[in-house]
């Protein structure tokens, strides 16, 4: 019996995070009231809401939630995490450009100008949040990408480095949030909600990870982080 | 509706969200004043040499230009630089290149006068097709042509010779000491305060003007400059011409629907082309055979406005570009006044629509859709010499703000009216600044400015009244049909007069406004009561039928009568009084 | 309706400046804007083609006000 649950609790749980992460902005995207704009707009639209689901479902794919690892074993975890890092976030790099990119194929104020504007509307909090965001995931992605020499060069361990990637995505959701619910035109109330219940949960399992107050919050595994650093 | 959207969506964040930061943003939301207290409304002065009111392709070169000749300069406009007005969609720009035109430019001018029936002024005429290469060039240098939208290249030059640009400052009134024109006063849309010039010279770039109609961009002129000109003894003329744009019968209100993508083009040079457009053929017709107008090939009628023959057929669907200045079809409004041609090419009525109507996009026609405005440079000040000079020492104007008649009392040459706005704009702007040099700024009296404040503010300042959108839609209601406003006739012109009068007797007095949005309402609902009173008296006082002006009573062109244009002024009891100006004269200065 | 929807406005006030007709109005308190006037929309579009972020939705139709003795 033992042998016929895991599978299936695998796949339950594969497909409970594609509903979460996907399939639930998706549906408050369908059921908002917005209007809809031509298909090119709509898909970019779209497609930046799941990457930004998906950023939070990464809270998901880490150390603080050990029994998904255990599940899955870490090396898939760390694959997932890896991919929808490559996809989801080098598409929220290209969000502020992807804004103004409509503006190539219909008249109106040139992609150039409306991404000066943008950008030099000092008077928006959001646009402030949204800047603070992208420069924190800019930062996030090339910390990541190099890990490994970062770690050798400042002669320091990897679950430090991890702590710091922790920390800097709970700093970088904070403001990615913020600015999603300021100034997004589909964070309506459901969408906004479903993103902050996400996002709190996630930071709150990293945060007990990192600071373990009561008996029985998970240790950070130690045991990995030889294979880690191997690689 | 999107408001409350952003209300609940703060809301929640500040009980929800946890970011303390946000509260600040939840501040219940509250609709723009309601009530303003008038004793608190600031004041601010300017000082310049010219002032150029309108932010349009005439207010453009006048600043440029007058400041080029040496004079400090300020602009001000109740829009945005480019933004406002006509100008920003108009895309055809008519360019006489002598190198590749086959007409010399007498001819140019002699075609023109034979379409307009003598109507035009052949200096005016002249003059665009003179300097429109050169206006096109500096205009191609700021970038204008390489967008569609034309802010950025009108704050080009501007910026670069810092001069000050004011906008969404509403002028109401021009004052005078002495003789001379000594400044102008308004007041701000986006804080309580009222804001005078005072100047040596002042360029009224502030457009044409309509009755707030359905279907042509035109809803925020209603004449300003014509009627605050007239209001300090300036002379004006052709308030008797129509526009006859026409519209989409399906959401007419939807001036960017009913062009077709043209809002969305980038404007470009046409060269000549001379035609007999837009007059009131297509009213014409609804007028006699009611709507839906069926067109046929000869849908040539009894008694329609006289066309004359060499331009009897002149529109071609294929001239695709010669129909800028015109609605595009797919059931949009037509060209050259004619409706989408519902059955073929038609010719007689006002000529084909423009690209035939494709199936699926067909549609009826609808009239008025710049109802009270007349064909561009037809009405306006009354020039007393080719300087855009007008009869009150130091006021000039340009553009759709002049009664230049540069194309006469019916569509001419395509794209000339940008060209001209451009043209009329840089000679108006270098007289007024060679004007200002002669002359010492004049020190207004406080009293007189402190009385125009009064009048400026007055409908924030009364308790009640008549709300300048009733007033408005009263208005459109009593000239907008189509058997006052275009087929005309005595009995109902004079109707039309008596309730236009009680409207100027008893409701403009009593217009009232709520914040600064409805103070322009209402300054601009009492322009349009005065512009239909001149409309309705020119339009008795024409006896004949010309170009753009018909009357059912008169369906006749009146040469032994009626060659000349009619002035408009002010006499010494201030009522309103009407001129003859013979065809090829200049009036007395 | 004329002037529809904003959404996702940065508040860049463009839309404000570029409507010939003064239909947009800041929120100052969110530092949005907002449709204040629709009744003087003339839907020509320019507020959507200025916006930087394309916040602005249009439809083409619009209904007149109900004739009265007074008003
Ligand atoms: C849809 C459309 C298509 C057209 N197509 C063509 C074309 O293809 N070719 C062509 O040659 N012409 C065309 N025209 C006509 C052309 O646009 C105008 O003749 C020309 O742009 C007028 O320029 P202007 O500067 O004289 O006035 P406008 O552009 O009308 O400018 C008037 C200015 O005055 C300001 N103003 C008005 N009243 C006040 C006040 N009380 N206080 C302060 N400021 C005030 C306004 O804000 C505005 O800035 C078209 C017009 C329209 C509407």
């Amino acid at each position: 019996m033992g042998v016929t649950v895991k599978p299936d609790l695998k796949k339950l749980i594969a497909i409970a995070a594609l509903v979460v992460f996907v399939a639930l902005p998706i549906l408050f995207y369908a059921l908002g009231d917005f209007p809809r704009r031509s298909v090119l707009k709509e898909a970019i639209s779209l497609l930046t809401l799941v990457a930004l689901s998906l950023m939070l479902g990464q809270f998901f794919l880490a150390r603080s939630n050990m029994g998904v690892i255990e599940l899955y074993n870490l090396r898939r975890i760390r694959t997932v995490h890896a991919v929808i890092a490559n996809f989801a976030v080098s598409w929220l790099l290209l969000h502020p450009f992807l804004v103004v990119v409509p503006r190539f194929f219909e008249a109106g104020i040139e992609p150039w100008d409306a991404m000066t504007m943008m950008l030099t509307t000092y008077s928006s909090t959001g646009i402030a949040l949204g800047l603070a965001a992208w420069v924190l995931l800019l930062v996030l992605t090339v910390t990541a990408i190099f890990r490994i020499r970062l770690i050798k060069a400042l002669h320091t361990k990897y679950p430090r480095w991890r702590h710091f990637h922790g920390m800097l995505s709970i700093a970088l959701t904070t403001f990615a949030l913020l600015h999603a619910i300021s100034l997004g035109r589909h964070t309506d109330t459901p969408m906004a909600t479903m993103l902050i219940v996400v996002s709190v949960v996630g930071v709150a399992m990293l945060l007990r990870m990192y600071f373990p107050q009561r008996a029985g919050a998970p240790e950070p595994p130690s045991a990995p982080n030889v294979r880690e650093q191997a690689r | 509706m999107s408001k409350s959207d952003e209300l609940t969506r703060r809301e929640f964040l500040a009980y929800g969200g946890g970011a303390a930061g946000m509260l600040a943003l939840a501040a219940v939301y509250s609709r723009n004043v309601t009530r303003i207290d008038t004793d608190a409304i600031s004041s601010s002065t300017h000082q310049c040499d010219v002032l150029v009111i309108g932010g349009g392709m005439a207010g453009l070169f006048a600043a440029v230009k007058a400041h080029d000749a040496g004079a400090s300069v300020m602009m001000v406009s109740k829009g945005r630089l480019g933004s406002s007005g006509l100008t920003p969609f108009a895309k055809g720009f008519f360019v006489f290149d002598p190198a590749t035109e086959t007409m010399t430019l007498d001819e140019y001018t002699y075609t023109v006068s034979r379409s307009a029936l003598g109507t035009n002024n052949p200096v005016y005429t002249r003059q665009t097709a003179e300097h429109s290469l050169a206006r096109a060039a500096e205009l191609r240098e700021w970038g204008f042509f390489d967008s569609n939208l034309y802010n950025k290249a009108f704050r080009r030059p501007v910026d670069a010779r810092s001069i000050p640009v004011i906008e969404r400052v509403v002028i109401t009134h021009l004052f005078k000491e002495g003789r001379r024109v000594a400044g102008a006063a308004g007041f701000r849309l986006d804080a309580e305060a009222t804001v005078t010039f005072r100047a040596k010279s002042v360029i009224l770039c502030t457009g044409a003007g309509a009755f707030k109609p359905n279907g042509f961009p035109v809803c925020d002129l209603t004449h300003d400059g014509t009627i605050m000109a007239y209001n300090i003894g300036a002379k004006v003329t052709g308030k008797e011409w129509n526009d006859g744009h026409i519209g989409r019968a399906k959401n007419p209100a939807a001036t960017y629907d009913g062009w077709g993508d043209m809002f969305d083009q980038r404007p470009s040079t046409e060269g000549v082309g001379v035609r007999h457009d837009l007059g009131v053929e297509v009213n014409y017709l609804a007028y006699m055979q009611g709507s839906p107008i069926e067109m046929g090939p000869a849908s040539s009628i009894d008694g329609e406005p006289f066309r004359p023959a060499e331009f009897a057929d002149v529109q071609r669907p294929s001239e695709a570009p010669a129909g800028r200045e015109r609605p595009q079809s797919g059931g949009g409004p037509g060209a050259g006044g004619g409706p989408p041609a519902r059955k073929g090419d038609a010719n007689g009525g006002g000529g084909p629509g423009l690209g035939g109507g494709a199936p699926g996009m067909g549609g009826d026609a609808m009239g008025g859709a710049s109802a009270g405005m007349a064909i561009h440079k037809s009405e306006g000040l009354v020039p007393i010499n080719d300087q855009c000079e007008s009869n009150v020492p130091g006021l000039f104007a340009a553009g759709d703000a002049l009664g230049s008649y540069m194309c006469g009392a019916i569509y001419t040459q395509v794209g000339s009216s940008l060209a001209g706005s451009a043209v009329q704009g840089a000679v108006a702007g270098e007289a007024a600044a060679r004007y200002s040099q002669g002359v010492e700024l004049q020190a207004v009296p406080e009293d007189v400015l402190t009385s125009i404040e009064g009048e400026i503010l007055a409908p924030l300042r009364r308790e009640a009244g008549y709300g300048p959108a009733w007033v408005t839609q009263t208005l459109q209601g009593i000239m907008i049909p189509n058997f006052v406003l275009y087929i005309k006739k005595e009995s109902m012109l004079r109707a039309a007069l008596a309730y236009i009068e009680e409207l100027r007797d008893h409701h403009m007095p009593m217009l009232r406004a709520a914040d600064m949005h409805e103070l322009r309402l209402a300054h601009e609902t009492a322009n349009m009561i005065v512009s239909a009173e001149m409309k309705l008296k020119a339009s008795i006082m024409r006896t004949e039928s010309r170009c753009s002006h018909y009357r059912l009573d008169y369906p006749q062109m009146d040469d032994e009568n009626w060659r000349a244009w009619i002035n408009i002024d002010k006499d010494e009891q201030g009522q309103m009084r009407l001129e003859k100006q013979a065809f090829d004269a200049w009036p007395a200065a | 309706m004329t002037i529809q929807h904003i959404g996702g406005c940065i508040g860049c006030r463009e839309c404000v400046l570029s409507c010939p007709c003064d239909v947009i109005r800041m929120d100052e308190a969110v530092n949005k804007a907002v449709i204040a006037y629709p009744a003087d929309c003339q839907i020509c579009h320019l507020c959507r083609m200025y916006c930087p972020v394309d916040a602005i939705t249009l439809s083409p139709e619009k209904t007149i006000p109900v004739v009265v003795s007074w008003g």
